[in-house]
């Protein structure tokens, strides 16, 4: 820009400095395309900058101040000027070319395009149309809804009814494009003589014509087999129609002649009186089941079919059943078909004789002086189950239950192969049941063998059974057989006579007996039996209750190990009368049930509660009394108005006094071992003291705790034993770190824990005193109390100096330390951690020894090293009174010197320097009052 | 012995007899307080509320499906508790005669049922041995607390303060004590139809069905006194204190009443007394203040006030 142009400008009232007038017109380059066009049509816009637009670009939804959904007469017509009122016209001249209006004249083109979409998916199951092709969505694309307009719907609807669209499927299509016709085969085409040959055995009565044999010739439709679909549950070659005589031997040829006598069908209608001949005109040329002239039909049933009506390819029953009548027509001029329905190929005859013919024998002549007995066979059936001495006779072939009884039983031969046996006892199942069920059942038992003999036991149930003829043998001893297996097993189970001493070991005795004794074999003696027939019992009882025993035994007899481990036996409880049902059986063991109940009897009244003996004597009282423990619901008491009553704590009464006595115990254990000075000093069995404490104190109460009752109290504070030295090093010194560094930081530590314990810490001088006023100031009353209770008569408190005691409890290697807190005692400029440590240790205001002795020596040791004060004169002249009452005051005189020492509640301390004295007085009058004055005298401090 | 302490005669004039119920009485209660009238229930499924000094019926409370077994009354008398046979107890009120409340929950037909004091917990005994304490302050439907110890049918219940006393037909006495928190178990031998202690709690008063009354004493659960000559084998009886507690009223199975004297256990004249009922005698109280009276109901469908001829 020239200096005059910018004159000009200036005078033109432009600042030239401005960028307008800067302002470079020249392009130099190509410009870049407009943003617009590489706008990236995904990118992200933000809710409010979006809008919605159809297909064409039109929004269609705006704002509610510009109009809305759709709304605007844009979109309500679809013209700019809407609804114009339209002028009278008249379409009388135009009638031809007035539609019909139709839905789809009424929808825009998105209904339209939604109802084409609905349709295709309504067309796509839909048949095709195999003359236009395609489905019907093809079509009507091809014809195209639109464009169709000006042909008239009249004319399509004629031409739709006049000229059905031949449907064909996809593959027709193909194959008609390709040359193929209905009706024809499938395949290129054939001279005449091919042609001739597949019709072979359809035809033979074609005349040969020199002119045919110049052709091909398609080749003949592909017969399709249709298999008839079996839906009924016939059997195969039944024929559902057939009667007896036709269904027999010549059924089909019968069938054949008569619908062959049937002859063709007349076709219902008038005009055909009963005496007129059936004429060919007469015919009923609609019914299916006539032979038509068609020979394809004829013949064979053809895949395309131009006489079909429907286009499908139809496996089912129409076609099925017409392909049956034209064969069974045709078989009617056949003669025979097999059984099946099928023909009988020509020149043949169906035989009559069966191929190969049943086998009959002669029945063989029976011996001359034969007659038949069947009792033998009744007395076969009968007796092998019931006696056993006939079963032997034919004994040959063993019965199943021999067979087993012969074998080992499972648990003998797990014995035998040293198997351990199964965890669970053996058990029976009767030891489930209740003794009553159990009675119940022997009674069953005896009223099913006592009460119909005749019937054959079953022989699952193997209860052993005298044989016949012994049975016969009066007065002598049987013993029933019983397998030992059986024995043994009902041995170790369940013992069903408990309740009869006598009778349980007579079973017993019978058990072991057969268990030892080899099985099977009848034993008609009563040597080793180890019993005999009672006085009072004659042979033929004994033998009843031997065979009752054998029967329980079979009875009782635990399950097999492997069903017994399934089983928990419950509690069975006898009581009451066992009582009779039914009515009374006079059975041979008659007499000793009723011995049996007398037997109870006896025991009953032996085993009688002894309350009911005293009620019976009128001794009323501790006999017929029972105590015992109810808690009532709480809720209930509140109801009541009574104090829920505590049980819990009853037995916890029992325990505290325990704990009591162990505690005290331990002290008395600690102050003996305190009575060595030195016990502190080795650290870990101290630590271990106080843990182990700990777990004491943790079992008792809390309720109880701070209660009068308590004598635990305070006992943990008065026996605690401080922990080694070397664990406070470890948390709290660090070895090179100077003494005074040591005190400043430990100070404030122990004031945060125990603001009393402050209180001591505070005091210069009289650390003593100060331990002192701890004791009375940071623990409660009581357990000073206590704590004098104990040893009120030897309990002096005295304190160690803290050199000696240090000279004690440290080890030679900390020699150097040692010194230097000698140095600090001497200058008494602060209260050393390590003394705080030695007084109260990591336990607050708790933690100091009240080990008498070592109290003592505390004291007496201090009293030595330091120079006797007034208060300290005191002290010594009733040291109890003086470890009661903690003398402050004299903390308070010295405060002056402490100030730079303790940090932490300093300020607080110096408010009652200028009044010391007084204060010392008021509080020494207040001493005398007691330890709670003490506390109180804590808390003014603070 | 000084004829001043000998107890008071019974009183065995008849004053009036209640005889509307239908089937036997099973249960007369005086109401509390003054005791002015009569609260009985009976086999016709109704609870009847009598006069008893004019013997008419003031009130009948009909609601029971069942035989009314077991009556309570109020401290107040605002409200009476029934039950019987339909295994629920009925919380009525007096004054509109509608139930307030029917409180289901047992299994078995209710025998007995018992306010305590101040008639916020209702207790009930019953057959299927268990004793239910309900709440009635709440409206919570399940039982405060379920005394499931008695091996057979409740049959009497007592609440007292502190103390829960039931008997039952196994031959026990069990005596809950709150304030212990302990059940003492008392063995009678006999089913017990009834247990009533004294007002000191000394002792109690249990009837059994082995004819016998006894004086048991509370603490120890020594006998202290045994009452027999009645007949009372099957019945649900009770037998309670005369006046003062000075003798032991009980009614049996031949319709007599028979009073002994507490101390010696004599059967007050006249021995044998009269047959004053036709049928068994199934509740026997006598008016909790005033001598000279006492209420019999029985199972011939009466109940009978008792007077002394004097106090007329």
């Amino acid at each position: 820009m020239t200096s005059r142009l910018k004159r000009k400008l200036n005078d033109l009232g432009v600042d030239p400095a401005s960028s307008k007038a800067n302002e470079n017109f020249c392009l130099i380059g190509t410009p870049l395309p407009p943003l617009e066009k590489s706008k990236d049509t995904g990118e992200f816009v933000p809710l409010w900058k979006q809008d919605v637009r159809d297909e064409k670009g039109r929004r269609r939804l705006h704002g509610a101040f510009t109009g809305g959904f759709s709304a605007g007469y844009f979109n309500t017509v679809g013209s700019k000027e809407g609804w114009t009122p339209a002028t009278f016209t008249s379409s009388r001249s135009a009638r031809s070319k007035a539609k019909t209006a139709r839905p789809e004249d009424f929808m825009d083109d998105e209904d339209l395009t939604e109802l084409r979409d609905s349709r295709q998916l309504v067309d796509e199951n839909e048949e095709m149309d195999f003359v236009a092709g395609g489905t019907a969505a093809e079509l009507r694309r091809r014809g195209g809804i639109g464009g169709e307009e000006d042909e008239d719907s009249i004319t399509s609807a004629l031409a739709s009814t006049l000229a059905p669209p031949a449907q064909d499927s996809v593959g027709a299509r193909i194959l008609k494009k390709m040359g193929w016709r209905m009706g024809q085969g499938i395949g290129p085409r054939i001279t005449y003589e091919q042609r001739r040959a597949q019709d072979f055995g359809a035809e033979e009565d074609v005349e040969v014509d020199e002119e045919a044999r110049k052709h091909l010739y398609p080749r003949r439709d592909t017969p399709l087999i249709i298999v008839p679909r079996k839906d009924n549950s016939h059997g195969l070659g039944y024929t559902p129609g057939m009667g007896l005589v036709e269904s027999l031997g010549q059924g089909a040829s019968g069938s054949g002649s008569s619908s062959q006598a049937k002859g063709p069908r007349i076709s219902a209608g008038f005009g055909l009186g009963a005496l007129n001949d059936a004429d060919e005109d007469d015919l009923d040329v609609y019914d299916s089941s006539l032979p038509t002239n068609s020979r394809l039909h004829h013949s064979r049933r053809v895949a395309y079919d131009e006489n079909e009506d429907d286009n499908r390819i139809t496996m089912g029953k129409s076609g099925s059943s017409r392909v049956q009548q034209s064969q069974n027509s045709r078989v009617g001029d056949k003669t025979q078909t097999f059984g099946d329905g099928r023909p009988v190929l020509k020149g043949f005859i169906l035989s009559d004789q069966p191929v190969v013919g049943d086998k009959w024998f002669p029945i063989p002549d029976p011996p001359a002086g034969w007659r038949p007995n069947p009792r033998l066979i009744w007395d076969k059936e009968n007796a092998p189950a019931s006696s056993s001495a006939k079963r032997k006779e034919r004994a040959e072939p063993k019965s199943h239950q021999e067979w087993k009884n012969s074998l080992l039983s499972v648990d003998e031969r797990g014995s035998l192969l040293g198997e351990t046996p199964l965890p669970s006892g053996p058990r029976s199942v009767f030891e489930y049941m209740s003794s009553k069920d159990r009675e119940k059942l022997e009674r069953i038992k005896h009223g099913i063998e006592s009460g119909d003999i005749h019937r054959p036991p079953s022989p699952s149930q193997f209860i052993p059974q005298r044989s016949k003829d012994t049975i016969g043998a009066e007065g002598q001893i049987i013993i029933p057989q019983l397998h030992p297996s059986i024995a043994k097993a009902a041995l170790s189970g369940f013992q069903p006579f408990t309740s009869d001493p006598v009778k349980q070991s007579r079973y017993t005795a019978f058990l072991q007996f057969t268990s030892s004794s080899s099985h099977d074999i009848p034993t008609s003696t009563s040597t080793g039996l180890g019993i005999g027939p009672m006085p009072d019992q004659t042979v033929e009882a004994f033998n009843k209750e031997l065979d009752d025993y054998a029967k329980a035994a079979t009875v009782f007899k635990p399950l097999s190990g492997a069903m017994a481990g399934r089983f928990r036996s419950a509690v069975v409880i006898e009581n009451g009368p066992r009582i009779i049902e039914g009515l009374h059986t006079p059975s041979a063991s008659a007499s000793s049930p009723s011995h049996d109940r007398e037997g109870e009897g006896m025991e009953e009244e032996k085993t009688e509660d002894p309350r009911t003996a005293a009620v019976r004597l009128g001794m009323y009282g501790p006999l017929t009394r029972e105590v015992s423990v109810w808690v009532p619901a709480k809720l209930l008491c509140k109801r009541f108005g009574v104090k829920e009553p505590e049980v819990e704590l009853d037995e916890l009464a029992d325990s505290a006094p325990k704990a009591a006595s162990n505690v005290n115990a331990e002290f008395g254990d600690t102050s003996g071992s305190a009575s060595q000075p030195l016990a502190v000093t080795d650290g870990t069995p101290g630590l271990d003291d106080g843990s182990s404490k700990m777990k004491k104190a943790e079992k008792r109460n809390l309720a109880n705790i701070g209660l009068g009752e308590d004598d635990t109290q305070g006992a943990d504070t008065l026996t605690y034993q401080r922990p080694a030295m070397d664990v406070f090093k470890a948390i709290f010194a660090s070895d090179d770190e100077d003494s005074d560094d040591e005190d400043s930081g430990e100070a404030p530590t122990e004031t945060a824990v125990v603001p009393t314990e402050a209180v001591k810490t505070e005091i210069e001088k009289g650390k003593m005193k100060a331990e002192e006023s701890s004791v009375s100031l940071s623990s409660p009353s009581k357990p000073n109390e206590v704590a004098e209770k104990i040893d009120l008569a030897t309990f002096k408190p005295t304190f160690v100096p803290r050199s000696e005691r240090h000279a004690k409890e440290k080890d030679k290697d900390r020699d150097r330390e040692k010194e230097r807190k000698k140095k600090k005692k001497k200058t008494k400029t602060l209260v050393s951690f390590d003394d705080g440590e030695g007084e109260e240790g990591g336990d607050g205001g708790l933690a100091l020894n009240v080990k008498p002795e070592k109290r003592k020596d505390r004291g007496r040791d201090k009293d030595g090293e330091r120079k006797k004060k007034r208060r300290r004169g005191e002290a010594d002249e009733d040291e109890d009174d003086m470890w009661v009452e903690a003398p402050p005051p004299e903390a308070v005189q010295n405060l002056n010197f402490d100030f730079t020492a303790a940090s932490g509640p300093v300020p607080i301390f110096g408010m009652p320097v200028e009044d010391s004295k007084e204060r010392s007085q008021k509080d020494e009058s207040e001493g005398l009052m007691g330890p709670p004055r003490g506390r109180k005298r804590a808390v003014d401090f603070m | 012995m000084d004829p001043s302490k000998r107890p008071a005669p019974l009183a065995r004039t008849l004053h009036a007899t209640l005889s509307n119920h239908k089937g036997s009485v099973h249960v007369a209660r005086y109401a509390k307080g003054s005791a002015k009238y009569v609260l009985t229930g009976g086999q016709d499924r109704t609870v009847r509320l009598w006069n008893p000094n004019s013997g008419a019926e003031v009130k009948v409370y009909a609601a029971h499906g069942y035989e009314v077994l077991s009556i309570t009354v109020s401290h107040d008398n605002s409200r009476f508790a029934s039950s019987g046979g339909d295994r629920s107890v009925f919380l009525w009120d007096v004054s509109t005669g509608a139930t307030i409340r029917r409180i289901a929950g047992h299994m078995g037909k209710i025998n007995t049922v018992e306010f305590n004091d101040d008639a916020s917990v209702v207790a009930s005994g019953s057959f299927d041995a268990t004793v239910r304490l309900w709440d009635l302050k709440s409206q919570n439907r399940a039982p405060i607390q379920v005394l499931d110890d008695a091996k057979d049918a409740v049959q009497t219940l007592y609440v007292g303060n502190g103390t829960i006393m039931t008997g039952s037909v196994d031959g026990y006495v069990r005596t809950y004590d709150l304030r212990m928190g302990q059940l003492r178990t008392d063995y009678i031998g006999h089913p017990v139809t009834a247990v009533i202690p004294t007002q000191d709690a000394q002792s109690y008063l249990v009837t059994t069905l082995d004819s016998h009354v006894r004086l048991m004493d509370a603490s120890s659960g020594k006998l202290l006194n045994d009452f027999s000559g009645h007949k009372l084998t099957s019945y649900r009886s009770r037998a309670c204190f005369g006046h003062n507690e000075a003798s032991v009223v009980c009614g049996d199975e031949n319709g007599q009443v028979w009073a002994w004297d507490l101390l010696d256990a004599t059967v007050l004249s006249p021995n044998p007394p009269p047959k004053v009922h036709t049928s068994v005698i199934l509740w026997t109280e006598h008016h909790p203040i005033e001598d000279g009276e006492m209420i019999t109901a029985s199972g011939d469908g009466t109940v009978k006030v008792w007077r002394h001829p004097t106090s007329q």
